[in-house]
């Protein structure tokens, strides 16, 4: 059963040159709360595919559709984490996510307000709740950033690389942070996620997208990630299916391994 | 998490930091005392090289004095008669012979009421200049023909059209107001980041609370720098206006006084120009600062 179905899609823009092809041949099918991770070096498609799940972009060719009904613009069923996490620099943390929450649900204002307030405490970022953004660090700017795509309660969560700007330390404790919101939720959101970072994409995903380079790319290959849930970083590190994973997903990101694969052989 | 870490850290520091808790309020006191001082030295500091630069300035002056043979009052002769202004600035014996504090009351009501009706104009039309591309191809090319007009040029036509002197400042006055307000506001609204829209996008912000919530707040800093512009521009003006309109106003009385041959109160008037510009400019850097964000 599908919930998310990406068929034939197509996406190109208008140069001067003549069009120019983004992605094309798109076909992806994605169960209700899986999580998926779409990987690629950079410029090949990962964020102009994650706009048209958005809604953000029309498709030039083939639809996205959602649960049976075709996207065709942004809605509250589709949460989105930008990738510089977009905040509005005049509102205090709480005042963010509540616009977001204000705009999005249909609910009385109380319960808005205990809304965002049960997501900032899910974030750990109460106590800064009357902070501006400028004065937040970069982890907590993505996690009220995360609270607020939270906080409109969609089915499909979208992070655009949302982690890109973190050190390892942050990243670490941020990609805990949506495994731990996920459960919460008992793994019904289904979470479409952009990343750089093979590690990253092998500890949360179920299925790694791997997209050719652009321009025209496509999809190369889709990793199925069979690790156990939940996953420890430690451990699933050691076992042999990590080892194997990690090599394929390298193989297809990488050209070369080391300078010799260059030509260049050091003699001593 | 790193919030919570913190916290439990704090709890089993509490006791070393009852132990301490007296030398810290001690070495808070003193570093508070500490900032204090170093604020009143700058401050002093500051004070000591404006008057330097007044110094400089005075003592030019009385070079020129010494040099056009007294025909230019001096910095003494000329303080002395703004004394005597400042002194009784509200006497009105009739219509040639008003008090400093009368006209500049009067030069002042011009320039807000002018830049209050410019404003009202400048900011609706910057605001669609700067949303609409269509609204910019439309009012661009008449902002850009009519920026560098001077506004005096505008004058006679206020004259024509209002048959009142006062109302024809009042419309120079308004005419200058608008470019820098106009340009700064669609700047302003044109150069709202793709990110603030987009997240206005993906949470379906409605019509209103985009402009609540994003555009006035993104723009209204712009917005203020043009209405500073356009004051000091206007402030400029007025006195040019007054000496083409007379009657009243702080400019009226520059043209009066050179036509008494009292360059003293030519001299004083300027300096008190000068501090109303300067007060006006200060007020709109203030609610500058307010409205800005980090």
């Amino acid at each position: 059963m599908s919930y998310l179905e990406i068929k034939n899609l197509e996406i190109a823009f208008p140069t001067p040159k003549g069009k120019y092809i983004a992605v094309r041949d798109i076909n992806l099918s994605i169960k209700k709360g899986e999580i998926i991770s779409i990987i690629g070096h950079s410029g090949c498609g990962k964020s102009t595919i994650m706009n048209a799940i958005g809604g953000m972009l029309t498709p030039t060719g083939g639809s996205v559709e959602l649960a049976n009904q075709k996207i065709k613009g942004p809605g509250p069923d589709r949460g989105i984490v930008f990738q510089n996490y977009s905040l509005l620099p005049w509102l205090t943390v709480e005042e963010n996510i509540f616009q977001a929450v204000d705009s999005v649900m249909k609910c009385s204002k109380k319960e808005k307000h205990e809304i965002v307030i049960q997501n900032l405490k899910m974030v750990n970022l109460f106590e800064h709740k009357d902070k501006l953004p400028g004065q937040l660090s970069g982890g907590m700017k993505q996690r009220v950033a995360i609270a607020r795509a939270f906080a409109i309660n969609p089915g499909v969560l979208l992070l655009d690389e949302p982690f890109g700007a973190l050190d390892a330390l942050t990243k670490g404790s941020m990609q805990l942070e949506v495994l731990k919101l996920w459960n919460l939720d008992n793994r019904e959101k289904t979470i479409i996620m952009i990343t750089h970072d093979i590690e990253e994409a092998l500890f949360l995903s179920d299925r790694i997208v791997v997209l050719n380079n652009g321009p025209a790319s496509t999809i190369r290959e889709i990793v199925e990630v069979n690790l156990p849930r939940p996953r420890n970083k430690i451990e699933i590190v050691k076992m042999p299916e990590y080892i194997a994973l990690r090599d394929r997903l390298l193989h297809l990101l990488t050209d070369k391994f080391s300078i010799e694969d260059m030509g260049m052989v050091y003699k001593s | 998490m790193s919030d919570k870490d913190t916290l439990t850290l704090s709890a089993i520091s509490g006791q070393a930091e009852v132990l301490t808790a007296s030398t810290t309020i001690d070495t808070a006191k003193s570093d508070k005392l500490k900032f204090l001082i170093n604020q009143i030295v700058g401050r002093l500091q500051s004070t000591f090289f404006a008057g330097i630069g007044i110094l400089i300035f005075i003592g030019f002056w009385s070079l020129l004095r010494f040099y056009t043979k007294d025909a230019l009052p001096g910095p003494l002769a000329t303080f002395t008669v703004l004394k005597e202004m400042l002194s009784d600035p509200f006497y009105d014996y009739g219509p040639n012979d008003k008090g400093i504090g009368l006209q500049l009351f009067n030069s002042i009501k011009t320039v807000l009421l002018g830049f209050l009706l410019g404003s009202l104009v400048a900011i609706p039309i910057g605001i669609l200049m700067g949303a609409s591309t269509i609204c910019k191809q439309i009012f661009y090319p008449i902002v850009q023909l009519l920026k560098p007009v001077s506004p005096l040029a505008w004058f006679p036509i206020g004259l024509v059209v209002f048959k009142d002197t006062g109302m024809a400042t009042i419309f120079i006055v308004f005419i200058t107001s608008l470019w820098s307000t106009l340009i700064n506001t669609s700047f302003g609204i044109a150069s709202i980041p793709q990110d603030h829209k987009n997240v206005a996008k993906a949470f379906g912000f409605s019509k209103m609370r985009y402009l609540t919530k994003i555009l006035i707040p993104f723009s209204l800093p712009h917005i203020i720098t043009g209405l500073r512009l356009s004051i000091s521009v206007a402030w400029l003006v007025i006195v040019a206006g007054e000496m083409l309109s007379g009657g009243a106003g702080i400019g009226f009385f520059v043209w009066d006084s050179w036509n008494a041959l009292s360059l003293e109160k030519v001299i004083s008037a300027i300096i008190i120009i000068g501090i109303v510009g300067l007060l006006f400019d200060k007020f709109f850097t203030y609610i500058e600062n307010k409205v800005a964000y980090r």
